[in-house]
């Protein structure tokens, strides 16, 4: 074939769209023939269990048919998969609803807490981004073995709670038990703490992190409709539609409870303002909290802005002497309690 | 005590660690660190703190301000390079001369002079000592002026200023502000550049500063870039402007470099090095008066003189190869013109011939060694006068006879921008190689930052040369 510009252009442009189908995130070919080769009978057996646990706890009953319509497999391996975990003991059949038997649950609490505890590892020991957690300890959990999964544990110095807020399982499958309500039933005027952020469905949790509400922060609602949920916490305003606030678990405060009023981000301070520092908010993680505290920003400590940047962000901010530049997303996780001007 | 009861304890322990809960770790962390800040402001006195912040401070607000912030900053890397480049240019062609005129002849009919082979005699001095001499001469003397000058500027506590200033435009790429610092050194050497990524301390945009380095155009590729400039890009434009249009030309070429940094930088965190972890902080320390000659002295020995070492290590094997390739053949035909003749069809494909792949293959040791090579090559392929002999690397005083060289062995326009881009986007050279190795600890991210920038320079060039082929 003889040279033109042309043809090889064409044969250039025709490889990259070759690559492009093959390794395109997540519907390409390479990615489908890796989600083919993990698809094994243990994975939809685990799922289904974890699947039934969930329904369990909020007392659904689940039948062949919601089965078969939410799990992603083929509806045949679902069918063969509820067999042998029949044959198996891990589940009962009562009244056309699957039940998980002791041992069934067992096996899905140890399957929760694989799963919770490397959504652990990933906020504190890697820098993935929060988005993207959940899907990667959904694929994880199913590899980690039991051994694993301790030796996991203890390297994170054994948590009660998982970045989300969710409580791990113990090694023996104890369970903390959290009481809270939905911030959609919270009335008007009450101050409560958000314990928990459901990353489930992925679009309702984006919208939450792109609102930048922290967990554990405290909040104040101030209006509750069926259109729209409004409340104050750490000196902003946030405005959520009651279904997506209804993904937000918190715990009502009584007044007596309340620690410290008044709280507000460092993001908020303003040039020649001066602050005292009254924690770090629990987002801030990993390496990056323990480097925050090594410089200073712990509770009591005085901060003031230095410099401000001629292109807006980062800010240098004075503390203890020292001139320490932080990215906006830092300082929104420190908080602060202003003082007052007079002084 | 027996191991039952030990086991029950730890058991025990275990049970109330985990009672106790996540806050406890992090409340012990906290107090511990406000009891010591509270003793600290109790038994320490601090004498009057006001006045040592005034100069500080008013020399902050002009360096960060919105108005001169970035002019000063781009007179000072300006004036850095400038200095550097134009500086350079007296010792070299002084080390130059004594190097490559006086000594080298003089070692060649010593060596005859005692009898040794005429292979002997060119495979040390015309291979293995003119590639060291070379070297050396290029680059001793910007190094020498790049670093110190550097230093200083990093001594009196201007450069954190820069990384945050220009932090923002970093944090879009994904990287940390630092990042302008070691792409500035990187202007310098791309070797000096990686171990000055240090200073950044975050693992992942420690690791995007690293793998990007090499698209800052080094010492070593600066001079490539004027020649070719000089020679092609002047050419174009009338006589009066040609300076004017090579000067732009090299211009383009470094700031193309800094696109494809900021790129390649936002393309990494996103894909292969989004897991890594990731943290920022910048301690803006207070100016102080640059300890002068102690400065000067710590960067000409750890700068300076470790990377010129390395790189004589480096390019004494890269000359052996390149007078072996060119002296040793198979059947009437140099080990060089085989390599040549299969590597032009590939070549052309990229709008260059198999004589510049050749040479960037055996020129990976050092940068400064390509053209001349080049030199040699063509000269030994088109059999036109010039030049000293097979595998017997030169360089030529005047500009116009090494366009005439050039010229004889095809290039073009194209073939010459081709080479610029393909000067800024190919593998690092092998002392930076080393040295990402030695920083990094990982052949995974080494084959990484040495791939990456070939691929983008196969990628460029072939684009260029079949849209320059349709439309000119």
């Amino acid at each position: 074939m003889n040279y033109t510009p042309i043809t090889s252009l064409a044969i250039f442009f025709g490889i990259c769209i070759l690559l492009f189908f093959v390794f395109r995130p997540k519907k390409g070919i390479y990615f489908f023939l890796k989600s083919m080769y993990h698809q094994k009978d243990k994975t939809i057996i685990e799922d289904i269990l974890k699947y039934l646990y969930h329904n369990q706890t909020s007392n659904n009953s689940i039948s062949t048919i919601d089965l078969t319509n939410t799990l992603n497999f083929p509806n045949t391996i679902i069918i063969e998969s509820l067999k042998k975990m029949m044959d198996n003991e891990l589940i009962i059949l009562e009244h056309d609803s699957y039940k998980l038997t002791s041992n069934g649950n067992e096996y899905a609490l140890q399957i929760i807490r694989a799963h919770r505890l490397w959504e652990k590892y990933l906020s504190e020991k890697t820098g993935f981004h929060k988005t993207e957690w959940h899907e990667r300890a959904e694929r994880k959990e199913h590899e980690l073995s039991p051994t694993d999964i301790n030796n996991l544990s203890s390297l994170l110095g054994n948590p009660k709670f998982d970045p989300h807020g969710d409580p791990i399982p113990t090694k023996k499958g104890k369970i903390v038990s959290k009481r809270g309500v939905h911030l959609s039933s919270v009335k008007e005027n009450t101050v409560a703490k958000i314990i928990h952020i459901e990353d489930e469905p992925d679009i309702i949790y984006k919208q939450i992190l792109a609102e930048n509400i922290h967990l554990y922060s405290i909040v104040r609602v101030v209006e509750n409709n069926s259109t729209r949920v409004v409340f104050h916490s750490e000196g902003e305003q946030f405005v959520l539609a009651p279904i997506v606030a209804g993904n937000i678990t918190v715990s009502v405060l009584e007044k007596s409870d309340l620690e410290e009023d008044n709280i507000a981000r460092l993001s908020s301070l303003k040039m020649g303002e001066t602050a005292k520092i009254i924690g770090l908010s629990k987002e801030s993680r990993g390496e990056s909290r323990r480097r925050l505290l090594d410089l200073g920003f712990v509770r009591g400590a005085t901060v003031g802005i230095d410099l401000l940047n001629p292109l807006g962000d980062p800010k240098a901010y004075l503390i203890k002497g020292t001139a320490i530049a932080l990215r906006k997303d830092q300082a929104a996780k420190i908080l602060i309690n202003k003082i007052s001007h007079g002084k | 005590m027996n191991t039952k009861n030990i086991d029950e304890i730890i058991a025990l322990s275990e049970e109330l660690r985990w009672e106790i809960g996540d806050d406890f770790h992090d409340n012990l962390a906290e107090s511990i660190y406000a009891d010591a800040s509270k003793i600290v402001e109790d038994t320490v006195i601090k004498d009057n703190k006001k006045s040592n912040f005034r100069l500080d401070a008013k020399i902050d607000k002009i360096v960060t301000s919105r108005i001169w912030g970035f002019p000063i900053m781009l007179f000072i890397l300006g004036a850095v390079l400038w200095l550097t480049i134009i500086g350079a240019n007296y010792p070299s062609s002084m080390l130059a001369t004594i190097l490559l005129d006086n000594i080298h002849p003089f070692l060649k009919s010593t060596g005859t002079n005692l009898g040794f082979p005429w292979w002997l005699n060119g495979f040390l001095f015309d291979g293995v000592y003119l590639a060291v001499a070379w070297v050396i001469a290029v680059m001793l003397p910007p190094m020498a002026i790049f670093f110190p000058l550097f230093t200083l500027l990093e001594d009196f506590g201007y450069l954190p200023r820069v990384a945050f200033n220009m932090d923002n435009l970093f944090k879009k790429s994904g990287a940390h502000g630092k990042q302008a610092l070691t792409m500035s050194m990187g202007f310098g050497c791309n070797a000096a550049g990686v171990v000055a990524t240090r200073i950044i301390d975050s693992p992942r945009e420690r690791l995007i500063a690293i793998i990007t380095n090499n698209f800052s155009l080094c010492n070593g590729r600066w001079p490539t870039q004027i020649l070719l400039a000089t020679i092609f890009i002047g050419a174009v434009v009338p006589e009066s402007y040609s300076s004017l249009a090579s000067l732009l030309a090299v211009i383009g070429i470094a700031i193309l470099g800094i696109a494809f940094m900021f790129f390649f930088s936002w393309a990494l965190s996103k894909t292969v090095l989004k897991g890594e972890v990731s943290t920022f902080n910048l301690e803006l320390p207070p100016y102080r008066p640059p300890v002068f000659w102690k400065t000067i002295y710590t960067s000409l020995i750890d700068r300076t003189m470790i990377v010129l070492w390395r790189a004589i290590v480096f390019a004494a094997p890269a000359g052996a190869v390149i007078w072996l390739i060119s002296n040793i053949t198979i059947g009437d035909l140099s080990l060089a013109s085989w390599a040549i003749n299969y590597l032009d069809g590939f070549g052309f494909l990229l709008g260059l011939n198999g004589v510049i792949l050749l040479a960037y293959v055996v020129a990976i040791p050092a940068n400064e060694i390509v053209i001349p090579t080049i030199l040699m090559l063509t000269v030994m392929v088109t059999g036109i006068a010039g030049g000293v002999g097979n595998g017997v690397m030169f360089e030529l005083d005047s500009v116009t006879a090494t366009a005439d060289i050039l010229k004889a062995g095809g290039w073009t326009l194209l073939t010459a921008i081709n080479v610029m881009l393909f000067s800024l986007l190919h593998n690092p050279c092998s002392t930076t190689i080393y040295t990402i190795y030695k920083e990094t600890n990982s052949v995974k991210w080494t084959v990484v930052a040495s791939i990456l920038p070939v691929i983008a320079g196969f990628i460029v060039t072939f684009l260029v040369a079949q849209i320059w082929r349709i439309f000119i």
